[in-house]
């Protein structure tokens, strides 16, 4: 279990239980936090896109070819920034107690 | 007295009768003419349904029938529109080549469908006025192109008096005949085993049989050239056989010639062994296919490891070229 602190699209702050194992999408989409996660981990969607705090981002496992080309993707429509992740291909473990991480706008 | 042999007493009881895959190859699928601009049609051949369509264009298209979205069967309500077929259930269209070309309400194209083909679609080409698709169980490119047949493609040839009978067997045990001089003999009442040489090459395999009375070559399993001739005078069997289950197969052949003046020598002769390609023919004591291979075909096992003695033809170098064609596990490859 790992604490993961979530600011929403309205700007509010949440510390949400995240259980070791799931990938963060399903725990920012059953928090009703605004991530809708249609596509269920494929990275064919991109309605889980969040902003991870800089400092955490270094920390993931980088982003991988079918997550960069999505991310490409929803540059039309969204901004993405260089610490930009599809929620769903963050799996939640416990060094990630204490992340920050925004829910990025709807695509 | 040593211990009796009882293997080869009782393996047939474990022996299957078409441990076959489905092979590598280009397949005649239908003709030309039987598929009209926007058209759909389920078929089922190569061991499941396929959707085959003409687009407005006039390319056929031939793929898997379930829609990569949500799984819907395009062959029940899907529509031709423009170059695509058309998914009834969201009206997802693709292409020809398999390609997701249209998804009417999403914002975003999912990457991987701007990346590569997303419906599995046979490559296809219309040739001799038929259509053919390219079988690989792993979606492989073609490996080869299918060949020149100036007899179905040029003129100056009869119109090809076609016939087509469904086998319950696979195609390997079809074309397998071919190649067992000694059955000729026997099953179909020829005078002789007539001498043959056969030779193997890539996909192509050759035989000349009798001196030259039958010379053809093999195309991959799916396509087969036979040149029959007698006094100087040639007549064509073009041979496409495709499977239909692992069990089942359908045989298709067309039979042509020069188009030799009515009334002619040269007409009688050509005639007479197209008539003696397929069945009985005056004048002839041996009979076609289609009076007496069935009956085997449709019964028979398939021995992997025949019992065979110094008259047989070439079956075991025959084997081994149509094991080209096959791409399975090993176990699988074991049986065959």
């Amino acid at each position: 279990m790992a604490e993961v602190h979530v600011t929403d699209r309205d700007g509010n702050v949440s510390a949400v239980d995240a259980p070791g194992g799931r990938p963060l999408m399903e725990v920012l989409r059953d928090a009703n936090l605004g991530v809708e996660g249609i596509c269920g981990g494929a990275c064919s969607c991109g309605t889980c896109h969040v902003y991870v705090d800089p400092q955490w981002a270094e920390r993931l496992p980088p982003a991988g070819e079918d997550e960069q080309m999505m991310l490409d993707a929803i540059k039309e429509f969204v901004d993405v920034r260089p610490t930009s992740r599809l929620s769903c291909q963050i799996t939640v473990d416990d060094s990630l107690a204490g992340m920050t991480v925004e829910i990025a706008p709807e695509v | 007295m040593g211990a009796i042999n009882t293997k080869i007493l009782l393996e047939s009881k474990d022996l299957e009768r078409c441990p076959f895959p489905i092979p590598v190859g280009w397949f005649f699928v239908d003709f030309s003419e039987n598929l009209q601009t926007s058209e759909i049609r389920n078929i089922e051949i190569l061991g499941q349904e396929w959707v085959l369509f003409r687009n407005e264009g006039g390319k056929v298209g031939m793929t898997d029938p379930y829609c990569p979205h949500l799984g819907a069967h395009m062959g029940h309500g899907g529509k031709v529109v423009g170059d695509n077929l058309r998914c009834p259930f969201h009206h997802w269209e693709y292409n020809t080549e398999g390609w997701c070309k249209n998804i009417p309400y999403g914002k975003i194209t999912p990457p991987i469908v701007k990346k590569q083909a997303i419906l599995r679609a046979l490559p296809v080409v219309e040739r001799y006025g038929m259509i053919w698709a390219w079988y690989h169980p792993e979606c492989e490119a073609p490996q080869w192109e299918l060949p020149a047949i100036p007899e179905l493609e040029e003129p100056g040839h009869v119109k090809p008096r076609r016939g087509s009978w469904p086998v319950n067997t696979a195609i390997q045990e079809i074309a397998e005949n071919g190649v067992d001089f000694a059955h000729l003999k026997f099953l179909h009442g020829s005078p002789a085993i007539p001498p043959a040489e056969v030779s193997f090459d890539g996909h192509i395999s050759s035989v000349n049989m009798a001196n030259g009375y039958i010379v053809g070559k093999g195309y991959g399993p799916g396509l087969n050239v036979f040149h029959f001739t007698q006094e100087g005078v040639t007549a064509t069997m073009v041979s496409y056989s495709v499977p239909i289950t692992a069990e089942k197969s359908q045989m298709n052949m067309s039979f042509t010639h020069k188009d030799f003046p009515e009334g002619s020598r040269e007409l009688a002769i050509a005639k007479k062994l197209v008539d003696h390609m397929i069945g009985q023919a005056e004048g002839e004591e041996s009979a076609g296919f289609e009076s007496v291979d069935f009956i085997v075909w449709n019964h028979k096992k398939y021995r992997p490891n025949p019992l065979l003695c110094d008259g047989d033809g070439p079956i075991v170098q025959y084997r081994k070229w149509f094991k080209q064609f096959y791409v399975a596990d090993p176990e699988t490859l074991a049986k065959i």
